[in-house]
């Protein structure tokens, strides 16, 4: 039966698309990261990542290079393989793929409204727009002084409405309300897309499920520590935490009650995954922040999951994977560019 | 063919003769020597840097410079395209110019750039205010006209509801009449002009935004707009919003950008907009001039920039080439580059010639000099290739580049593919539409070579022309033998049977029956009764399948003594009398025999199978009442089984040993050498003993396994080659369908409307031959034979391991091809 299953997938499914994506994953690899590191100037990166399968991507720009000309040709070129995707897919992936959108418009949103509050101009702000996240209505996001007249106005026919809910009110938007407003679209879109890989079922939502736990559980912790100091109440916070991860309910509660970063530690440490990421962090120079540990935890789980095949994983790892390593060339050209190589091998590896 | 290509096709026996040289270059001579050598294309460099990063080796800079140069003309050329201009193409070959012109053409590039970038600027600026005016123009006329459509439907309501005298006043004034009214509420408005694929999210957006209290219309603009920017054909709406209130008007203009609409002021009285849209036409009219005049000036840059960019790309990807490979040499010592190339041996003087020529073109006072090195590296294969065998030259390498001066089965592949594929595909009418085909190709070949053809498909059956003429004119050849053209038998020379007795009866044709068959037989290929004989594929079955018995063998033995020229070459002695010796013997009185029983009795066929059987059983024909073949089977087949089985061992153990004995000597020899203490020179014994038997074992299996195959293969191929029979068979059989069922229906209706029948069944006919039998057919027979050439041939001597040589020239890179 599984046979069948798999020939389903493969000829009325997406055979052709996961193949493809397992193409498209095949990224830079350690040597190519050694020669990264040792360029001098961003030109010489250039050079070496037309020999990786970046390929060609910045023949047409003309020196000198910038870092933002090579983020932006980065993040363009990872839009065009996933727009590609996106436009072959049909039924479930379709929906799958429009559920890793949704992070990003929120995102894009979220950036939006803090610019407008700032007093941004709204073409200064578009170019800083994830081009995964753009939607017809998000421009007008701006006319919104209310959590409630965003809603009615502008997202209700968006596909961020769903999400939307816990959050309307009558308040004005404020800086703290922003963040809160970013949290709980987070957690309803979190819950939301667990909920759908769940009910989807098989190796997806073995894959899946274990990815969208840990993402849920990382933001639960990063909220907690970052609430510290601020005018959030304990049970605000509470309200904010997505509610799928490996750390609900207990974990939650427990986080709930904590004061301190000792006291998020102690929580994470009864769970075997995040004991490890908290061991060996600290402020101190050569450790790793506990942001670093958990990129690595989730490049882990990414890469894990084109161990299996036929179900949809790939293609969210793949997305993120291939973020993680833009971000590494980044970083890399970043450090060049600013001659400040002594940090330069703090990327995060990619296996 | 001329002679000398005649001469060249004899080296095609092996792969051209190698030799590793080392050249000393002058710093300054260097990049003219490469350039040299690249315009002849006969060496290949190695890379003697390898552990160097790209971006870390010498010249880097050069080769940025002249990716630089290349992105300016790749924008050049993507404008000169974009205008559709076209690109002059006289197969000029310019030499690649000398470093120093390099600053001037990147100045001309530069130049260019600037300039044509400008151009692009002050174009798109133009067209941008050119948009803006007719967006403007679209507003005016379509606000006007939706001002008098709502003019009509108040009027009408208004002629409805109380027919009064007064109204002609009103009228008069009516559009004066309706800005009042507009005033008079205070309603205001704003018009613009937006994207086609926003307007209903825009409307949404708006309605929800201001709660409903706004009045949108839109209409769309007829005409397509230019985007300025990308110059893409864009179509647009026309909207216009009515509010109250200041509040709503900054609501609503956030929402228009947040859009990206575009607003315009328009005007409330109806006499200012008739004046507004006149100045606009007027200064349409005015950008449009300006806007030719500009686009006159792009052409004249461009068309100059056509005239040149292909000889342009050719210099800069020549130079780009050069440094490349200036960047594989060593350049540890002070004012000379050493590199390392391969290059076939006949050659060397042409390659020491075009050194001279670019140390004299640099005006270096010191010569370059070329020398050669011993290695113990393989060197690369180099067959040479013309335009007739690099088709049969492919198909050998699609399967493995051969090893160094190994025996190329390329030169006999050029007679026996073509024949092979004829046997199965041996239709006179077929072949020569096959023919035909490729004669075209070949005629047209000079057209098709400087325009090259886009479809994959077509390109590759351009490439393989003369391998598909020769397959049809040995499809011509065999289908005379087979006597069918369509299917249909052509009786040229007269029957040799009196068929006209036989109509009367059965149509059986049996030799046997007296005053049948005439004695002697159809003066060449098939006899054309046979066509109509009801006998006929028990006939020719036999006939096919004793030919393709015999057509393996000879192949088979052909590839076997290509081996032993291969080990005769490679003064492999061993392998030589252990190996192939066992094998030959073997093929010859396993299947040699068989070969010799089918033509001894080719027409009584006593079953050979059974025969075979018994030869091995060890059975006396003459035990089981069947009669010998010749008198004394029963001894010759005694004397070949043992002669069989005794190759068996000789093949499997022999080579072994002898390496086993060789090994040995030599070690013992080292082992009187070096040790004395008896404690000690037993371990190093037990160790050796132990290593030796680790390398015998390998040896041992190695040989175990090749023994094996050869045996097992020895009847596994022959049987392989039945497929000559079986295709053929089901060639003639599906031709003949073709014809009975399709054409024949057309030809067997008569008078008027068979005529009509005819012509339509014949389309039927012959786009079927053509789909099924040629193209289909033909693949798969092109297939079979490839597989009869790639397996059972080719895996009696051919090794396939080596590697291709890659010479660094110019051509293939120009062409694209590395």
């Amino acid at each position: 039966l599984n046979f069948v299953f798999f020939i389903y997938f493969a000829v009325n499914t997406s055979g052709f698309l996961e193949g493809l994506v397992r193409g498209f994953k095949n990224g830079l690899s350690k040597e190519d990261y050694r020669h990264l590191t040792q360029c001098d100037t961003l030109e010489d990166l250039k050079l070496h990542l037309q020999g990786t399968g970046y390929g060609h991507f910045l023949a047409n720009e003309p020196s000198p290079l910038t870092v933002s000309v090579i983020d932006e040709k980065l993040r363009e070129k990872l839009v065009i393989e996933f727009e590609y995707i996106r436009n072959h897919a049909y039924k479930d992936l379709a929906t799958f793929l429009d559920f890793i959108k949704y992070s990003y418009m929120i995102d894009n949103i979220i950036l939006l409204i803090t610019g407008t509050l700032h007093q941004r101009q709204l073409s200064e702000l578009l170019p800083k727009c994830h081009p995964l996240g753009i939607f017809d209505q998000m421009e007008t996001v701006t006319i919104a002084s209310t959590t409630a007249d965003l809603y009615n106005a502008i997202l209700v026919d968006s596909p961020l409405a769903p999400f939307f809910k816990e959050c309307i009110s009558e308040e004005d938007l404020n800086e703290m309300n922003i963040e809160i407003i970013r949290n709980t679209l987070y957690k309803a879109y979190l819950e939301a897309f667990y909920d759908w890989c769940q009910q989807k079922g098989g190796a997806t939502a073995d894959v899946m499920c274990e990815i969208l736990a840990f993402e849920a559980d990382r933001r639960s912790i990063i909220i907690t520590i970052n609430s510290f100091g601020t005018e959030l109440t304990k049970e605000d916070r509470a309200k904010l935490y997505p509610r799928r991860g490996k750390l609900y309910p207990d974990g939650l509660l427990e986080l709930s009650k904590a004061d301190e970063y000792e006291a998020v530690k102690r929580v994470s440490e009864l769970y075997a995954e995040y004991k490890p990421l908290f061991d060996g962090t600290g402020n101190n120079p050569g450790d790793k922040t506990l942001e670093d540990k958990f990129f690595e935890h989730e490049v882990t789980l990414n890469v894990n999951s084109f161990m299996q095949q036929f179900q949809y994983g790939v293609f969210y790892s793949y997305v993120k994977l291939k973020e993680q390593e833009c971000r590494n060339i980044i970083w890399i050209a970043e450090c060049i560019a600013q001659r400040h190589r002594a940090k330069i091998d703090s990327y995060i590896p990619i296996m | 063919m001329s002679l000398q290509s005649l001469f060249k096709m004899g080296s095609l026996f092996r792969s051209e003769e190698m030799c590793l040289a080392q050249l000393y270059l002058q710093s300054e001579a260097a990049f003219a020597c490469v350039s040299e050598l690249g315009e002849l294309g006969l060496a290949q460099f190695r890379d003697l840097n390898p552990d160097v990063n790209a971006f870390q080796r010498k010249f880097v800079n050069e080769v940025r410079r002249c990716d630089d140069m290349e992105r300016k003309l790749r924008f050049l050329e993507k404008e000169v395209k974009k205008d559709n201009l076209a690109i002059d193409d006289t197969g000029e070959n310019p030499p690649a110019p000398l470093p120093r012109e390099m600053i001037d053409m990147e100045n001309k590039f530069d130049k260019l750039e600037t300039e044509m970038k400008s151009v692009n600027s002050n174009q798109e600026a133009l067209k941008k205010n050119f948009l803006e005016l007719t967006e403007l123009k679209h507003i005016l006329r379509k606000t006007q006209q939706f001002f008098e459509q709502c003019l009509q439907i108040i009027l009408t309501k208004y002629k409805k509801n109380n027919n009064q005298v007064y109204f002609p006043i009103i009228y008069n004034y009516n559009l004066q009449w309706l800005s009042n009214i507009v005033h008079f509420f205070y309603y205001r408005f704003v018009a613009g002009v937006l994207m086609r694929d926003k307007i209903s999210a825009f409307e949404r957006v708006i309605w929800r935004a201001c709660r409903g209290n706004v009045f949108l219309r839109y209409t769309e603009i007829e005409a397509e707009l230019e985007d300025p920017h990308t110059g893409d054909k864009v179509n647009k709406y026309v909207f216009i919003v009515f509010f109250q209130g200041d509040q709503l008007k900054s609501r609503i203009k956030k929402i228009c950008t947040g859009f990206r609409a575009t607003l315009y002021p328009c005007p409330e009285t109806p006499q200012e907009r008739r004046e507004i849209a006149l100045g606009v036409m007027t200064r349409i009219e005015d950008l449009q001039t300006v806007l030719n005049q500009t686009a006159d000036h792009r052409r004249m840059v461009l068309s100059q920039v056509a005239l040149n960019i292909r000889v342009w790309l050719i210099k800069v990807r020549k130079i780009k080439a050069i440094y490349h490979t200036l960047n594989l040499f060593n350049v540890n010592i002070e004012k000379c580059l050493i590199a390392e190339c391969w290059c076939p041996v006949v050659d060397i003087d042409r390659i020491q010639l075009a050194l001279r020529r670019g140390t004299e073109l640099s005006g270096s006072s010191v010569p370059s000099i070329m020398q050669q090195m011993q290695t113990k590296e393989n060197p690369p294969t180099y067959n040479q290739t013309d335009k007739f065998t690099s088709g049969f030259q492919a198909i050998i390498d699609a399967f493995g580049v051969s090893n160094y001066r190994e025996v190329n089965p390329a030169p006999f592949t050029i007679i026996t593919f073509p024949f092979l594929f004829a046997v199965m595909f041996g239709d006179m009418g077929h072949g020569l539409l096959m023919f035909l085909f490729a004669l075209y190709l070949v005629l047209k070949e000079n057209r098709y070579m400087k325009h090259k053809p886009e479809d994959e498909i077509f390109k590759m059956m351009f490439d393989g022309r003369y391998l598909i003429l020769l397959m049809g004119l040995f499809s011509i050849y065999t289908g005379f033998l087979y006597n069918e053209c369509f299917s249909r038998s052509i009786n040229i020379f007269g029957t040799s049977w009196n068929f006209l007795m036989e109509f009367r009866c059965v149509m059986t044709l049996d030799p046997n029956k007296p005053g049948v068959f005439r004695g002697y037989p159809y003066f060449y290929g098939i006899d054309p009764i046979w066509q109509s004989a009801e006998n006929k594929i028990t006939v020719q079955n036999s006939y096919k399948m004793k030919n393709a018995v015999l057509m393996g063998f000879a192949q088979m033995i052909f590839g076997l003594s290509l081996a032993f020229c291969n080990r005769r070459h490679f003064k492999d002695k061993l392998t030589l009398y252990c190996e192939l010796l066992p094998q030959l013997l073997f093929l010859c009185a396993l299947i040699g025999y068989l070969c010799m029983c089918i033509l001894y009795k080719w027409s009584t066929a006593p079953s050979l199978l059974i025969g075979l059987i018994d030869m091995y059983m060890l059975t006396d024909p003459k035990s089981n009442n069947r009669v010998p073949l010749y008198t004394g089977q029963y001894q010759v087949q005694i004397f070949l089984v043992i002669v069989t089985v005794l190759c068996v061992p000789w093949m499997f153990l022999s080579k072994p040993y002898i390496l086993y004995k060789r090994s040995k000597q030599k070690k013992g020899h080292t082992r009187f050498m070096f040790f004395h203490t008896k404690f000690v020179k037993h371990i190093k014994l037990l160790i050796i003993m132990l290593i030796s038997q680790f390398d015998m074992s390998e040896v041992i299996i190695y040989q175990a396994i090749h023994t094996i195959e050869f045996c097992l293969s020895c009847i596994s191929h022959t049987a392989s080659y039945l497929r000559l029979w079986a295709l053929s068979l089901a060639h003639s059989e599906l031709s003949e369908v073709l014809w009975s069922m399709v054409m024949h229906t057309g030809l067997a209706t008569s008078g008027t409307s068979g005529a009509i029948l005819s012509f339509f069944v014949f389309w039927f006919f012959s786009s079927l031959t053509v789909s099924i039998l040629l193209v289909m057919e033909g693949l798969s027979a092109f297939l079979h034979a490839i597989r009869l050439h790639w397996v059972e041939f080719q895996s009696k001597f051919y090794k396939g391991e080596g590697y291709i040589f890659s010479p660094f020239s110019f051509t293939l890179i120009v062409e694209g091809k590395v």
